[in-house]
């Protein structure tokens, strides 16, 4: 993604994230549908916009009518940022390198797994200068713009930073 | 009557365990004369109650064991059920031309607006936040349940 939204994108997060206040404050689900409705008429209404200058004023005008109007304490979803139980398991993701440490007889109880192991490694070990090397080649000079990385370019190659996606921790380690 | 509901629990207690380790004999002729020296009246509600536990148990590991509170194990299949419906009840989707791979702009006419309500709607199906950059980009009710699984480590 570039490092500018558009104004189609702008118009999205606003009428996403005012539904979303208008959830907090109509807790009951008929009248939150209601003026809901009445919300997404608004927005039908400026869609048809051609000139930008003028649907940038209607952007910043209901850029500036959302924080007037905003809840307080809007509902936040547990997992995400701000809610009850955002990061609440990250104590217990282990990095993968933790498996390299087992003991063999704890190592023995996943054989079939811990044969692959090698195999991976040595994939990883071949692949790692490529992904280096795309890598820099395709970083711009200033510094990358997102967080996204890009994918293999080549036939037979792996996208870069693999491993750590590869081997992520689950989202709920038990 | 005090006496009587421990023994009802004991004998519950009894047959639970008499199934967990698959049919022990001596445990259910402990069990049988217990409930036949009882009145009738108590042996029939007994029956209808241990019927009853059969019915309502699923599965039982063991008798002892601790049970955490969670929501079952998602897959594949009920995520895509669960999107399928939750895009069948929404009005301005006609549920006959809904297909796992129809395109919401495309095939189903729908606006960009629209898509954003139908990801909100997921939201709350499935109770986490889908961040707006992930949102805008999902188009067909096959890309969320693939990002859905990605995000809930299902069939990874």
């Amino acid at each position: 993604m570039a490092a500018y939204l558009t104004h189609q994108q702008k118009v999205l997060r606003l009428y996403k994230k005012s539904l979303r206040h208008l959830e907090s404050w109509c807790i009951f689900r008929d009248k939150y549908r209601f003026y809901a409705c009445l919300l997404r008429q608004r927005f039908n209404d400026g869609v048809g916009e051609k000139d930008m200058v003028k649907a940038t004023r209607m952007l910043k005008a209901g850029e500036e009518e959302f924080w007037t109007n905003q809840h307080p304490q809007p509902y936040i979803f547990p997992d995400s940022p701000g809610g009850t139980s955002y990061e609440r398991y990250e104590c217990y993701k282990a990095p993968e390198w933790l498996l390299d440490h087992w003991h063999p007889s704890e190592k023995s109880q996943y054989p079939d797994y811990f044969s692959k192991r090698e195999t991976w490694k040595k994939l990883r070990e071949q692949s790692w200068d490529r992904e280096v090397a795309q890598l820099q080649a395709e970083t711009p000079a200033g510094g990358p713009l997102g967080e996204a990385l890009p994918p293999a370019r080549q036939e037979g190659h792996l996208p870069p930073m693999w491993w750590q996606y590869v081997t992520r921790p689950r989202e709920r380690p038990t | 009557m005090a006496s009587r509901v421990l023994a009802q629990c004991v004998r519950t207690l009894a047959r639970s365990s008499a199934r967990v380790s698959g049919g022990n004999l001596a445990v259910r002729a402990v069990a049988a004369p217990g409930s036949a020296s009882h009145r009738s009246f108590s042996v029939i509600s007994n029956a209808e109650r241990s019927r009853v536990l059969e019915q309502s148990r699923v599965s039982i590991v063991s008798v002892w064991c601790r049970q955490y509170g969670d929501l079952p194990p998602l897959t594949l299949e009920t995520i895509r059920d669960r999107v399928m419906y939750v895009l069948k009840l929404y009005d301005k989707v006609n549920p006959e031309k809904l297909q796992t791979t129809s395109h919401f702009m495309k095939d189903l006419g729908l606006d960009s607006l629209d898509q954003v309500e139908i990801i909100m709607a997921m939201e709350d199906e499935f109770g986490f936040e889908i961040p707006d950059a992930d949102g805008e980009k999902l188009m067909s009710p096959a890309d969320v349940v693939q990002y859905i699984a990605d995000k809930k480590d299902v069939y990874e």
